[in-house]
């Protein structure tokens, strides 16, 4: 099979202009999460995908099978691109039992009937629902009635399965058990999908690749570690992990390390910025990443410690100076007063 | 079939049934002559005649009186009836409700009769009063017990639009007008009802339209004092010039529908405005009624009283009316019991027919027009395209043909298109004229059903692989199943009910109890009438009772 490749789509909603150039591959057995915060178009790209909304331009295609083209004037009704579907709400069809939600993909397709329960029960029971074919959806849980949307829109063997926040609509314990059981399920099985989330965590969980959408263009794509890692731009640092932010003027500026002046001293980070010095720029730090030392150093602020927060595994520091104010963990409370900060150099994005 | 098919022959048989209609009236207007006549040419001459006539004029004004009259009555009774049914401690509320909408389900003429046998000069109240006070304190036939009647049998219409808009809004804006010191009524007057206002607004607009839609009610009670109103007046030109005057009558319609049309489009912008403005909802909807403390019992006589006047005069009259041989000054009514009415309906081939026919219209023709407005529903459901605002003014041209006009029309279409004349005395002309005329309604209870179903669970058939059509027939239509049936319900108490769009299509084959009651008491056979329409109310009581024990909201 071959690789789902979007090019350059445009999609527009009355003047609105949602999607803005996007691209898109997903590789077979690969997963791929669309992320992005609400607005960003990720859903809108799906549904594109999947033949639900219509682009102005660009192209979906898989190999030589072409979904849409805009040059060509080619598109592909929903109906005919064989994807599989698994909305945020489910939409389960409320009149079908579970047996005939599966089945109904099967059924259009003219599968004959022993086939049909054949192929749908060994569906069910891959996603652990066997014996609740009967039930109507109105009678499943919510994790249940996620299930069988999973299922039904796996059963007919899609190239590429479409997940739209899936879990969503679970509450947040339950979401977590999900997760997991929704990245095994799609190794075990080896599945490609694109999966839309506003969620981060859930994004590197379940995906093998992530493409970060900001107002309908791509604003960074590759693997979960690199984009919380290595985070191209001021948006997608933010964007994933919990953050710090120092504002500062840069005062050196080499292709390597960036030097930011903040209440006197000189702060050095990665430089992620062109700008030249003596501007405004930003410092972005996972929370994570901040130490608390014990006097004056490099890259270390003399900061006052304000609110401890107990959070169960670990304490959160809230330190303040001025208008800035530094967020960090802690195995253990510090006493409240004047500390030292430290920003290791290699932990510290300048934009 | 790809979808755009449908949706294209769908729209254009719903066009051409709307359209073929007021198109041959609009022509024959312009004739000199019946179209079927061959020295028909084109020209002004009706119009000419028309206007020239005093009676056109006199007809004209006395409907603008009628129509202003009672919306001047209908508005205020309908706002504060819903104030107090919907916001206020009245007792049996619950019960009254479905009472409260009777008037609007039970047909005009029923109604009329009911006064003339209970009011009128010689009616069982009226002999009662002047047995007591030595005269008759009213008198029934005048222009004024016309508008007074009309206004109070059209209460219910603005008692729906503003007893909805009253459930839209949050009960806290009420409290703290109490709190700060307001009464029950000055909270109504100050608070509650202005806030409805473009709901109260788009009820009297209604009302004002219905008024030139009335037609029973004038033709009963306006007649013996020469009332006439334009809807009377256009049945009584009928044989104005011995021959059929087609080209008077059509020019008569004309004027109607220019009134009713521009009525017809204001309150489409007025409902949106209203609806708009409702939208604008609080989280408050959990409704805390307001106390009346001792208002409560004067509110619920009031209520009583208002039911008393409009429902059960009439309909308690014209059921003792059935059942007496007689009745007058010196008749004890203990005496004049019969069943003899009833028995005698038998006797009539046309009369067993038009019960009949009755309930084949309401029953099956009703399943079928629920049918028809499903699928053109469903043309334009999830349509993105400027073709569905079509259906919108579509729906919008037989609601300004009243019934009468509607039914003329479409009489001239069958014989106007000889292919079509054998279908006139088939119950087909009158199952295609309800369905017409009701056509708004119709689509209004199906897109209110069709808006329910959420638009994922068809995307998601789209999905797995089904086509439009497909997904219309497994996952659409399925889903607004009981919504159809909710709709074939009410379509078949307003089909059993009504009368005026029959009446030009009477023949034999195609007699409906509505028409009949008019042309028999045209013929004055009272004890025919009365009977007749207790077996009416009795259809539509049977139909209301099944559509309130399953819970069928009685309001599309």
């Amino acid at each position: 099979m071959a690789d789902l490749v979007v090019k350059d789509l445009r999609l527009r909603l009355g003047d609105n202009e949602i999607l803005k150039g996007a691209s898109l591959t997903v590789v077979p057995g690969q997963v791929v999460a669309l992320l992005g915060p609400s607005g960003s178009g990720k859903t809108t790209l799906l549904r594109a995908v999947a033949g639900l909304e219509q682009p102005h331009a660009g192209s979906i295609a898989i190999g030589s099978n072409v979904f849409y083209d805009a040059a060509r004037n080619i598109e592909l009704p929903a109906e005919k691109r064989g994807l599989g579907l698994v909305f945020q709400s489910y939409a389960l069809w409320p009149h079908r039992n579970v047996f005939d939600n599966v089945a109904y993909g099967l059924k259009l397709r003219g599968t004959p009937t022993a086939e049909i329960k054949t192929r749908v029960k060994k569906t069910l029971g891959q996603i652990g629902l066997g014996d609740l074919a009967e039930r109507y959806p109105h009678q499943l849980s919510g994790g249940q009635q996620q299930r069988v949307a999973i299922a039904r829109a796996l059963v007919y063997e899609p190239p590429v399965i479409l997940l739209d926040e899936p879990l969503s609509n679970l509450d947040a314990k339950l979401r977590e058990e999900a997760r997991a059981w929704l990245r095994t399920l799609i190794v075990t099985l080896g599945l490609s999908a694109i999966h839309v989330t506003h969620d981060q965590v859930e994004a590197m969980a379940i995906a093998d690749r992530i493409v970060l959408l900001d107002t309908g263009t791509i604003a960074q794509e590759g693997p979960p570690t690199a984009l919380y890692n290595k985070p191209a731009t001021l948006f997608a640092a933010e964007f994933m992990g919990s953050n710090n932010r120092l504002d500062g003027t840069l005062v050196e500026n080499s292709s390597a390390h960036a030097i930011l002046e903040v209440f006197g001293e000189r702060i050095t980070g990665m430089a992620r910025t062109n700008a030249a010095v003596g501007t405004k720029a930003v410092g972005v730090i996972r929370l994570e990443r901040v130490r608390c030392a014990s006097g004056p150093g490099a890259n270390r602020l003399k900061m006052e410690l304000k609110a401890p927060m107990y959070l169960g595994e670990r304490w959160e520091l809230v330190f303040a100076r001025e208008q800035l104010t530094v967020r960090a963990y802690a195995s253990a409370p510090l006493e409240p007063g004047e500390h030292f900060v430290e920003f290791p150099p290699d932990a510290l994005w300048v934009f | 079939m790809p979808i755009i098919l449908y949706r294209f022959i769908v729209l254009g048989i719903a066009t051409l049934a709307v359209v073929a209609p007021l198109s041959l009236v609009v022509y024959q207007s312009f004739l000199t002559a019946p179209f079927f006549d061959h020295s028909a040419r084109l020209s002004f001459f009706a119009y000419s005649f028309v206007f020239a006539e005093e009676d056109f004029w006199q007809a004209f004004w006395t409907t603008v009186a009628i129509a202003g009259g009672m919306a001047a009555i209908a508005v205020p009774l309908g706002a504060l009836l819903a104030f107090l049914m919907v916001r206020t401690d009245v007792p049996g509320r619950k019960y009254l409700e479905p009472l409260i909408l009777i008037p609007i389900f039970v047909s005009a003429v029923v109604i009329a009769f009911g006064y003339v046998v209970a009011v009128g000069p010689v009616g069982i109240f009226s002999t009662l009063a002047k047995d007591i006070l030595g005269f008759v304190p009213w008198n029934l036939y005048s222009l004024f017990s016309l508008i007074v009647i009309a206004g109070l049998t059209h209460v219910p219409h603005v008692y729906l639009y503003s007893a909805a808009a009253l459930r839209g809004l949050s009960t806290d804006l009420e409290e703290a007008a109490r709190v700060s010191g307001a009464s029950p009524l000055q909270v109504a007057f100050n608070v509650s009802l202005p806030m409805i206002l473009p709901a109260i607004l788009f009820a009297g607009v209604l009302v004002f339209f219905l008024g030139f839609e009335l037609f029973g009610l004038p033709l009963v009670l306006g007649d013996p004092q020469d009332v006439l109103v334009l809807s009377t007046y256009l049945f009584k030109l009928t044989n104005k010039l011995g021959v059929p005057s087609y080209q008077l009558m059509a020019v008569v319609v004309v004027a109607i529908i220019a009134i009713t049309a521009p009525l017809v489009f204001m309150q489409r912008l007025l409902l949106r405005q209203a609806q708009r403005y409702v939208s604008v909802r609080g989280k408050g909807l959990k409704t805390q009624a307001l106390r009346l403390g001792s208002w409560r019992w004067a509110a619920f006589a009031a209520i009583i009283f208002w039911l008393f006047v409009t429902v059960v005069v009439p309909l308690f009259g014209i059921t003792l009316r059935s059942f007496v041989v007689t009745w007058g000054e010196g008749v004890k009514l203990s005496e004049v019991l019969t069943l003899d009415h009833y028995r005698e309906l038998v006797d009539y081939p046309n009369v067993v027919r038009g019960i009949l026919n009755t309930l084949e219209i309401g029953v099956i023709g009703g399943a079928v027009s629920v049918v028809c407005y499903t699928a053109i529903a469903l043309a334009i459901h999830r349509w993105n395209s400027g073709w569905t605002r079509l259906v919108d003014y579509l729906v919008m041209v037989p609601r300004a043909m009243p019934g009468l006009v509607a039914g003329l029309a479409l009489l001239w279409v069958f014989l106007f298109f000889p292919p079509l004349s054998p279908l006139r005395s088939t119950m087909f002309s009158i199952w295609l004229a309800y369905s017409i005329v009701w056509l708004a309604y119709g689509m209004r209870l199906v897109s209110g059903t069709l808006l329910q179903v959420a638009p994922e669970l068809e995307e998601a058939a789209r999905v797995s692989g089904a086509s439009d059509l497909r997904v219309k027939r497994d996952v659409t239509v399925p889903l607004i199943k009981y919504g159809m049936l909710a709709s074939w319900l009410l379509i078949f108490l307003i089909f059993v009910r009504e009368y005026s769009t029959g009446i030009y299509l009477l023949g034999p084959g195609t007699e409906v109890i509505g028409s009949l009651l008019v042309s028999l008491w045209g013929t004055g056979a009272i004890d025919l009438v009365s009977a007749l329409s207790v077996v009416n109310v009795v259809m539509i009581g049977v139909g209301l009772a099944v559509a309130v024990r399953l819970g069928v909201r009685l309001h599309g």
